[in-house]
């Protein structure tokens, strides 16, 4: 199993006052980049950013392949992932995609993983106009043209329900051919099973039980061999989940410096996925200011027990049947990766038992101190991330047996 | 085993073995129908999958995709399938299938 740190740039505003101060952008930017310099040190294998847009506190990261271009000149091995690209064309045109991804890619020797979406929250969808129930053609048809755009010299053009272009050779082309590894954002359950039939990679951006895990690899291979028509040229077979990360020498300290940031990803999350965050008041609302003033008991309830989600309030101690529901609830409580490294890695050889390819921690969230985040990164790089790479050649091994048969190219990292 | 299999219910299975069919051939409205209908049908068997409050009936309803197609929903329960176009993508008509599929596996039925 392989590991990555993920960016939403999280910036929760201060309890007290409306505004940031002045610098707190450029300084989450900063410290982001030196985590993410530290993680490369370590032997972390991915860097994923995401691409959010007006989404006050719970992400400052609107521009991600700017961030990631500057942490492929502080890094050496690190792949940089977009996780992912807003690909309906109202957000970025397609050819823009491809010129943005494959520039990356030459910067960075070859190091991009190509993650792709379409987002779900009201403020982005109204913001660039993107009709709800279109988006997941859009992104469809935007998708599989920018990989031609990679690939073809010169790109025959194209007219399609959602854009259109004459034909252009669209230039530079990505170092790593065909082009780099296909991946798609998969919230729910059905997605990854889109991205199997469309030989994509499933980044899992919720938060999975080892169990869970283990059905859907079985699933994604069975329908990687049996089912797979490639959106691309190559196929990258992967899954990759979301888990929290907070380690410290003990649970306790560990709880303590990452409970807070863990639930305010939550929180914040569940803010803007729901009808409140459609209702949201730009520059105005304080989501920091109410997730505090919520019980803690309630935070995990998104916005203190008004049943968001249908956390149903948030002292709710079974957990939610629905899957959305509950990887917010999850995602609020202590677990995953909120621990001593013994408790750490006694979590994640479950996932690796399960045949996950990658876990995703989510280590910078909340009001987190950097200094911690940096703690954090470092215990896990120095004291459980190397038995895991170890026995990466297991794994390999394993998927070459459930890859045997399937004749189309592979690019994959994993 | 494919996860269709798993369907317990002859009829239901049948139908989702064809939407699977009609995923294959590319009539991917016939899959949304057929994923719709399915959903409905164990709503209707499952009346307790819409009780309790209003936000908890109301998710059983929202979970379900409207990406193109929705739930036409008379007194609280949902009765029909109405589509809002006619033209489905591949991966819309995907995911409607593993909706439905996964939710029937799910409630045993």
């Amino acid at each position: 199993m392989k590991f990555g740190l993920f960016y939403e740039h999280q910036l929760p505003r201060p309890y007290d006052r409306d505004d940031w101060d002045p610098g707190a952008e450029h300084t989450i930017l900063k410290h982001a980049l030196d985590q993410v310099e530290l993680a490369d040190r370590l032997g972390f294998d991915y860097v994923f950013e995401v691409e959010h847009h007006f989404l006050e506190e719970y992400s400052h990261s609107s521009a991600p392949e700017v961030f990631l271009a500057a942490a492929s000149q502080r890094t050496k091995q690190i792949r940089l992932g977009h996780g992912i690209a807003l690909m309906p064309p109202r957000y970025n045109h397609p050819a823009r995609v491809a010129e943005r991804i494959a520039t990356l890619d030459l910067v960075s020797d070859g190091r991009v993983e190509f993650g792709t979406g379409e987002s779900a929250s009201e403020m982005e969808l109204g913001g660039f106009g993107v009709p709800r129930e279109e988006k997941k053609l859009m992104w469809e048809e935007a998708t599989r043209e920018c990989v031609k755009m990679m690939t073809q010299s010169p790109y025959p053009g194209y007219e399609g329900a959602y854009f259109g272009m004459p034909p252009r050779n669209v230039i530079p082309k990505p170092l790593q051919k065909p082009h780099p590894p296909l991946w798609v954002a998969s919230s729910r359950r059905e997605t990854t099973m889109v991205a199997a039939r469309l030989g994509m990679g499933s980044l899992g951006f919720a938060f999975e039980t080892p169990e869970e895990a283990q059905e859907r690899v079985a699933q994604y291979f069975d329908l990687v061999r049996e089912e797979c028509t490639p959106i691309g040229v190559a196929i990258n077979p992967a899954l990759a989940v979301l888990s929290s990360l907070s380690c410290f020498d003990t649970d306790e300290e560990a709880v303590e410096k990452g409970k807070e940031g863990t639930q305010f990803f939550s929180y914040s999350l569940g803010y803007y996925y729901s009808p409140l965050g459609a209702a949201h008041e730009p520059s105005k609302t304080n989501i920091y200011r109410r997730f505090i003033d919520t019980p803690e008991e309630q935070r995990m309830g998104i916005l203190g027990g008004r049943g968001f989600g249908g956390f149903g309030g948030g002292d709710e101690e079974v957990e939610p049947e629905d899957e959305v529901k509950r990887a917010l609830w999850r995602a609020a409580k202590r677990g995953g990766c909120i621990g001593s490294p013994d408790f750490v890695r006694d979590t994640l050889r479950k996932y690796e038992d399960a045949h996950l390819d990658v876990m995703i921690f989510v280590a910078q969230a909340g009001a987190r101190k950097h200094e911690d985040v940096m703690d954090s990164i470092y215990r896990f790089g120095t004291k459980v991330l190397p038995e895991f790479q170890e026995r990466h050649a297991m794994h390999e091994r394993w998927r070459a047996e459930q890859l045997a048969g399937v004749e189309f190219p592979v690019n994959s990292s994993i | 085993m494919a996860k269709v299999d798993r369907i317990q219910d002859e009829r239901l299975r049948s139908s989702m073995e064809a939407a699977h069919s009609s995923l294959r051939a590319g009539d991917h409205r016939d899959v949304v129908q057929r994923a719709g209908e399915a959903y409905i049908e164990l709503l209707r068997r499952k009346p307790e999958l819409l009780q309790g409050d209003g936000f908890q009936r109301q998710m059983r309803i929202f979970m379900f995709p409207r990406l193109g197609a929705h739930l036409e929903v008379e007194g609280g329960i949902p009765v029909r399938v109405v589509f809002d176009r006619d033209h489905f993508g591949f991966t819309e008509a995907v995911t409607y299938y593993e909706f439905a599929v996964d939710n029937l596996v799910r409630e045993g039925l």
